[in-house]
């Protein structure tokens, strides 16, 4: 092939975000599809699924193909563009019917409790009607077409990316609605008779063929950025101008004319009148209620998953995996882009952890290395003792928690591999000795800061370790999830199915689910952040929302995720340097310190106990400070936790590369001649931002709801919930002010430069 | 910016527009003279050098960092703004060709600003629900 034409051919744009919005439109359509096909197959052919494909496909051309890329350079293929959003895909979009599958194939807590208020909403509904009738939708469709190839406006789309994405809106949704009454979308009732549609698109033609003739006849360039252009090939920027005056006439002029005629056609048809009718009008979605869908119920996954021995394989990796990584860290180049210690568990696991709660749940605590010895230990020597009862509480995890956050940033530990060696280490050793001496999984339950750290955002993952059919366990008298039996122990924390809420303090072992007798405990899908807003007792655990601890731990984790992804912007970095000049200390370690006093600790108190007292004065009466500051505290979860996401993400993608050359090092024991520099993609700052997003209103839907157990009526639960809303706000605009900022890629080579 | 050096015409994009400093795309299209073919074969490397401080970035802009594959393209990052020098080499069938030329950079672009849809998506959200805590209300009394 020519090497021009092969270069233009490979110009495509993908954008991520149209890709995720495209695929995620496909995915909705398919699913409704399938399900529709079963009730109406006679109305959801194949036929419809491929319009829709098409449809979308030709979005795509549209918005990504060369098509958008050369639109700069040539006015002919701007003009293509055009044609594909008004032309062509609103009308095979619209030719799969794509309301219903669309809505069916929406999860159903979006569909009946999100969108079924404004589904049922008469004025939402009538305005509808009037967006769709054929004279508003003509003058909308009209008005689009001529307003937006004004020079001036058009100049305005070629200039700016947010302009011209707006005059690719307007056509699109104007188009929509224009070719809606044509195509006769279901479930909606035609306003016009269907030959009526006939002067509808010969008026559209009309329009059309009157812009395209100024286009074609023009004597000079009516754009000026096209005038400017270089010219390619040799085609002037006059004749480039006519032919996008062709290009809109002849084949826009099809696109209207075509369906006319057909309509016309149908319409002469004899007898034609009487059986074309509206599709039947829809009484209502059903809805049936459905068991929820259980990871271990799928076909290869689930049977991976029931694996007897699946965790110990996991394990056993694992294992492997932080030997390597601890004998690198002692032995291997005190570097850390250069060593295993200084890349994998930085930038690689932190990563992978926080992803993996936010796609399903706890998964590091299942794969968890530490407690591999002290199992095998355990066959040998039982421990004998019980934790003792004035221990019973996270406050030493909290601690611990606080302490190694703190620790990470005063002595830079992604810095250094043999403190992260030491820490592995030292993470066994305290494993097995504490599980050595104290029954169940002690060193889980009331220890381990990484295991806190997963129960507690475990709480917003969306698959949960549950009882498939509570009627089931009501003739249970052996209670084995818990007790376990002659094959199989049972649950180490003590949580027992039956009255079992929430992530928290679950490691995903799946102890329970080998030993449950009656094979009733699967992973479930369950509605993230749903058990932040639980009053009920769980078990092992007690009421979640009623325990200081829990609180505390969990304000150490929302406060350490804005204090540990602020440690690595430039200004802040810049403002200990300043005060360390200033004060003249030896080291950081005092500043850093002083900082994570005040941001993990004292600050969080203050906030968290000031907000408390102000929700108690508006409460109705009966509700205690320590209630409230304990339930709102943990409704803070989602914003803390987006702000790991945002930040381990960053890590991963900007790094995921580095591993590579450190581990061919680690094997061949040469030292490479050059390593990959972390690259941050465009998208990523907008990945971060939704993560944030998300995680703010999350956290602002529990504290609503959580609040109208504290009050008489929604006016009182809002001020009740105001001084949480308030912080989680605060939260979120520092996590945006931490996102914008250039980060210090730590971990990787280009850890002493800056990044956006 | 457009020139004509030697057997090329050489024609310079930046992003965003307007350019400003920060992290930057530069784009050039290289034609021949004669026909204004695009030139996909040759090598380019990009010198900056600011005006007002004397800070120098040098680039090697490529085909494949390139959205349109006709041009040869480059990330840099500008460190401020002002006047920037901007010296383009071309090396082609072992000819060397050189151009100069000078691009106005702007004030560090804002980006909060170019995030705007991102940060009024929770209060959107939130007048949605809003709306919808009001219809079912509406309904409940019926």
């Amino acid at each position: 092939m020519d090497p021009v034409a092969a270069a233009v051919i490979a110009s495509w744009s993908l954008d991520p975000k149209l890709l995720c919005l495209l695929l995620a439109l496909a995915a909705l359509y398919l699913r409704g599809w399938l399900r529709l096909r079963i009730e109406l197959p006679r109305k959801y052919t194949i036929g419809r699924l491929a319009a829709f494909s098409s449809g979308l496909l030709a979005v795509l051309l549209a918005l990504a193909s060369p098509v958008d890329t050369f639109g700069t350079l040539l006015l002919e293929a701007h003009m293509i563009q055009h044609l594909l959003l008004i032309m062509v895909a609103p009308p095979l979009l619209l030719l799969g019917q794509p309301v219903l599958p669309l809505l069916r194939g929406l999860p159903r807590w979006i569909f009946k409790d999100a969108l079924g208020p404004f589904l049922g909403c008469r004025e939402l509904k009538q305005l509808g009607r009037t967006l769709v009738h054929p004279v508003v939708s003509w003058l909308a469709l009209s008005a689009a077409i001529i307003v937006w190839h004004l020079p001036r406006l058009y100049e305005l789309g070629l200039h700016s990316q947010a302009w011209h994405g707006a005059e690719h809106a307007c056509f699109f949704w104007a188009a929509v609605a224009f070719w809606w009454p044509v195509i006769g979308v279901w479930p909606s009732r035609p306003a016009w008779p269907r030959w009526a549609m006939i002067p509808h698109l010969v008026a559209a033609d009309l329009v059309n063929t009157g812009l395209s003739a100024v286009l074609c006849f023009s004597d000079h360039v009516i754009y000026p950025s096209y005038q400017l252009a270089p010219r390619l090939w040799g085609i002037s920027a006059l004749d480039d101008q006519s032919a996008a005056g062709a290009i809109m006439w002849v084949p826009g002029s099809i696109a209207f004319l075509v369906p006319a005629v057909i309509l016309g056609m149908r319409a002469l048809e004899p007898g034609r009148a009487r059986t074309i009718r509206p599709m039947p009008r829809v009484k209502a979605l059903r809805v049936s209620p459905r068991l929820p869908w259980d990871l271990l119920r799928t076909p290869i996954l689930g049977s991976i998953l029931r694996f007897r021995y699946f965790r110990r394989c996991v394990q056993a990796a694992m294992l492997l995996l932080a030997a390597a990584v601890a004998i690198d860290g002692f032995f291997g180049p005190q570097v850390a882009p250069l060593n295993l210690a200084g890349v994998l568990p930085w930038t690689h696991w932190r990563g992978l952890a926080v992803i993996a709660l936010l796609m399903a749940g706890n998964l590091f605590c299942m794969a968890c290395p530490f407690t591999l010895p002290r199992d095998l230990a355990r066959k040998f020597a039982p421990p004998r003792y019980r934790w003792p009862r004035q221990l019973r509480s996270k406050w030493i995890a909290a601690g611990l928690l606080a302490g190694y956050l703190w620790a990470y940033e005063a002595f830079s530990l992604w810095d250094s591999p043999r403190w992260t060696a030491w820490i592995i280490l030292g993470y066994f050793i305290t494993a097995f000795m504490v599980d050595s001496v104290f029954k169940g999984a002690s060193f889980c339950k009331y220890v381990c800061p990484i295991g806190q750290f997963h129960f507690v955002h475990a709480l917003v993952s969306p698959l949960e370790v549950k009882v498939r059919e509570p009627a089931v366990c009501g003739s249970c008298r052996t209670h084995d999830c818990v007790r376990g039996n002659h094959l199989q122990r049972g649950c180490e924390l003590n949580l027992f199915q039956p009255k079992k809420r929430g992530n928290f303090d679950c490691t995903f072992c799946l102890d329970c689910v080998q030993a449950c007798p009656q094979e009733n405990v699967g992973i479930l899908r369950v509605l993230p952040g749903a058990s932040l807003r639980e009053d009920r007792p769980s078990s092992g655990i007690g009421r979640l929302n009623r325990r200081p601890d829990v609180a505390a731990l969990a304000l150490i984790l929302v406060f350490g995720a804005f204090a540990n992804a602020a440690g690595m912007t430039e200004p802040v970095m810049l403002w200990i340097h300043q005060w360390h000049a200033r004060l003249g200390f030896n080291s950081t370690v005092p500043i850093v310190t002083a900082l994570y006093a005040v941001g993990l600790l004292i600050i969080p108190a203050i906030l968290a106990s000031a907000s408390g007292w102000v929700s108690r004065r508006w409460a109705r009466a009966g509700a205690s400070w320590k209630d409230l500051t304990c339930t709102f505290t943990l409704t803070l979860v989602p914003v803390g936790f987006a702000m790991w996401l945002a930040h381990f993400s960053n890590h991963l993608v900007a790094g995921w590369s580095t591993a590579i050359p450190v581990v061919e090092r680690f094997f061949s024991r040469v030292s490479p001649s050059s390593f990959p520099q972390a690259w941050m993609p465009g998208w990523l700052p907008s990945l971060e931002l939704i993560f944030l997003d998300l995680g703010l209103l999350l956290t602002l839907y529990a504290a609503w709801r959580v609040a109208h157990r504290f009050a008489n009526g929604e006016r009182m639960a809002l001020t009740v919930m105001s001084p949480w809303a308030g912080l989680a706000c605060a939260l979120y605009a520092a996590g945006l002010w931490i996102v914008l900022q250039p980060m210090q890629m730590r971990g990787t080579t280009m850890m002493h430069g800056m990044m956006h | 910016m457009r020139k004509e050096a030697g057997p090329f015409v050489i024609t310079v994009f930046t992003a965003p527009a307007p350019l400003s400093a920060g992290p930057v795309d530069i784009s050039l299209l290289l034609q021949n003279r004669n026909g204004l073919e695009p030139v996909l074969d040759a090598s380019v490397s990009l010198i900056l050098r600011s005006e007002a401080s004397g800070a120098e970035i040098q680039a090697r802009p490529t085909r494949e960092w390139a959205q349109n594959k006709l041009l040869y393209a480059a990330p840099v990052t500008l460190a401020e703004p002002g006047k920037w020098q901007l010296d383009v080499t071309i090396l082609r069938n072992g000819e060397r060709t050189e151009a100069t030329g000078t691009i106005d950079v702007a004030r560090a672009f804002e980006m909060a600003s170019s995030y705007w849809s991102y940060i009024a998506f929770p209060p959107l959200i939130i007048v949605l629900f809003v709306i919808r805590e009001r219809l079912i209300r509406r309904k409940a009394k019926r």
